[in-house]
């Protein structure tokens, strides 16, 4: 679905990725591990198009995606969860879930796909129907990013992108997080999920992509790569324990 | 005693209310681009020139006068939009360098004015009467009013804008976070276009309506920004109403110690009470919404 083709990329003329290639099939969930600063997050920001990439292709269903606008991403239906989850704090939770829709919101039956979106993420996150009016600034951060996730899914996105969704939170909440994630996997949607907790992150995925400071250094099945001993040492460190 | 009280209430009331209406539109800016737009008094000033020019050198009615003005103004703020705002965003410059920009702009709008119009003080015809109107033991007049109505109606229009519509929704999340705003499909340029257009807009509304009762010179902008200013930071510089409220709470101790002290003393004498809120309240007597932002 999306596939990402020798790319080099960075901010302000700094490479960040050093000829990166990556495939995103259809309704699989593709895990980016690696240590800080390996460039995990460099790849989702240039999928949603925010970092300049100097060459190379990402095509999304076989577009060409890689000189547009963010907005026209999000419009193609790639959406990203940021990382530090990023809702708006002094907005209410209903409001951050009204901005994620906003793809959708010109849209003629847009009465409608907003129900059907809303009675969708209510039904993953049920606690968030109480909170509606809540500021979400002032939720705890497993809540945050719940919102965030649920803003995403609003748009009804084709592929989701969650970039360090377990950044910060209680290891129970993180294990909530990722089963919500093998969920939305099986109602059909294809998920990217960048993550430093190598270990939950590979167990989930179908494919599995291991960085380290730039490059794409081993590649293949979620599982195969989580119990390979030679990576664990040398790119995933004391990450793959915890 | 209680008429004195009064007159100087309703003066008070009546240049509050541009201040407020400038310090409206300051923060309309400010909040979704996070730039003082050091501009904003010059769109006042515009619209009572515009008054002046289309009103008595061009002598049209003023609904057309009005209407020319207003395509005046909102393009002075697309002028400013494009030929400073977005060069200087693209090449991420730091917001107070956008800021030092609109500064820039401001001398550029003062510059052509002078050419256009010259030093003098020029009467700026009232769109409404300036026949004295009695209410009660009160004498005032509709232009007086309309300000006051104008103020009024401008809050509530910003109100519903930003608190009623999808896209004042759009607007209030830009000046949360631009970035995640962006990640949302929204596309902030428009939105700061948008809130330049509108301030313009309602900041020349202002100038023409206060025109006639300020009297109108190519100079009354730098003031006029620089009382707009002060509402915005007094009130709270992250709400529009906030801002709007500390420009009325300016105008009313304006002329209350005009009053009952020297109108010499009333100008130090606020910046000095601002200066003492301020340093109990950083963010504003009203402004907790910037506190909490992050």
């Amino acid at each position: 679905m999306l596939n990402i083709d020798n790319i080099v990329a960075g901010y302000n003329t700094s490479v960040a990725l050093e000829n990166v290639s990556l495939d995103i099939p259809e309704g699989k969930i593709v895990s980016v591990v690696g240590a800080n600063g390996a460039g995990k997050s460099t790849i989702v920001n240039a999928i949603s198009r925010l970092v300049s990439v100097y060459s190379g292709a990402i095509r999304f269903d076989g577009k060409d995606i890689t000189s547009m606008r963010p907005t026209q991403v999000v419009e193609l239906g790639v959406v990203q969860v940021p990382e530090g989850r990023d809702i708006f704090p002094p907005l209410t939770v209903e409001e951050n879930l009204r901005l994620g829709f906003h793809r959708l919101a010109g849209r003629k039956d847009a009465a409608r796909r907003y129900e059907e979106r809303f009675s969708y993420v209510t039904g993953l996150f049920p606690i968030l129907r109480e909170r509606l009016k809540q500021r979400a600034g002032t939720m705890s951060g497993g809540e945050q990013q719940m919102v965030a996730i649920s803003r995403a899914l609003m748009a009804d996105p084709r592929l989701l992108m969650l970039d360090e969704p377990s950044l910060g939170l209680a290891p129970m909440i993180v294990d909530q997080i990722f089963d919500i994630l093998a969920r939305l996997r099986s109602d059909g949607l294809t998920i990217l999920l960048v993550e430093q907790h190598a270990d939950e992150a590979l167990k989930l995925a179908d494919y599995g992509y291991v960085m380290g400071t730039g490059k794409v250094r081993a590649k293949g099945r979620g599982e195969d790569l989580r119990t390979d001993p030679t990576l664990a040492q040398s790119y995933l460190g004391r990450m793959a324990e915890g | 005693m209680l008429i004195k009280l009064s007159y100087l209430l309703l003066a008070g009331l009546t240049n509050g209310s541009v201040y407020g209406l400038i310090g409206l539109s300051l923060s309309i800016i400010y909040g979704s681009s996070r730039v003082i737009n050091f501009a904003q008094g010059e769109f006042a000033m515009l619209g009572a020139m515009c008054a002046f020019f289309f009103m008595v050198s061009a002598s049209l009615p003023w609904p057309l006068a009005m209407l020319a003005m207003i395509v005046v103004v909102v393009l002075a703020a697309l002028a400013l939009d494009y030929g400073i705002y977005r060069p200087l965003v693209r090449r991420r410059a730091a917001p107070l360098t956008i800021m030092i920009g609109t500064l820039a702009g401001a001398i550029i709008l003062y510059g052509l004015a002078f050419v256009v119009w010259g030093p003098e003080q020029k009467f700026v015809p009232p769109v409404l009467s300036l026949e004295p109107l009695r209410i009660g033991f009160l004498i005032t007049n509709s232009q007086q009013l309309s300000l006051i109505g104008l103020f009024i109606f401008f809050l509530m229009l910003t109100w519903y804008i930003l608190y009623r519509t999808r896209f004042g929704l759009s607007v209030r999340a830009t000046g949360v976070n631009p970035r995640t705003a962006l990640l949302m499909g929204i596309r902030s340029e428009r939105i700061v276009q948008f809130s330049f257009m509108f301030s313009a807009f309602i900041s020349g509304v202002a100038g023409m309506m206060i025109g006639p009762l300020l009297g109108g010179n190519v100079g009354m902008g730098l003031l006029l920004t620089v009382k707009g200013f002060m509402a915005a930071i007094f009130g709270g510089l992250g709400s529009p109403f906030a801002a709007a409220a500390g420009g009325l709470a300016i105008g009313m101790m304006e002329a209350l110690m005009a009053g009952y002290g020297t109108s010499l003393y009333a100008e130090p004498s606020i910046f000095v009470f601002i200066l003492m809120v301020l340093i109990v309240r950083p963010y504003g007597l009203l402004g907790d919404y910037e506190a909490e932002r992050r």
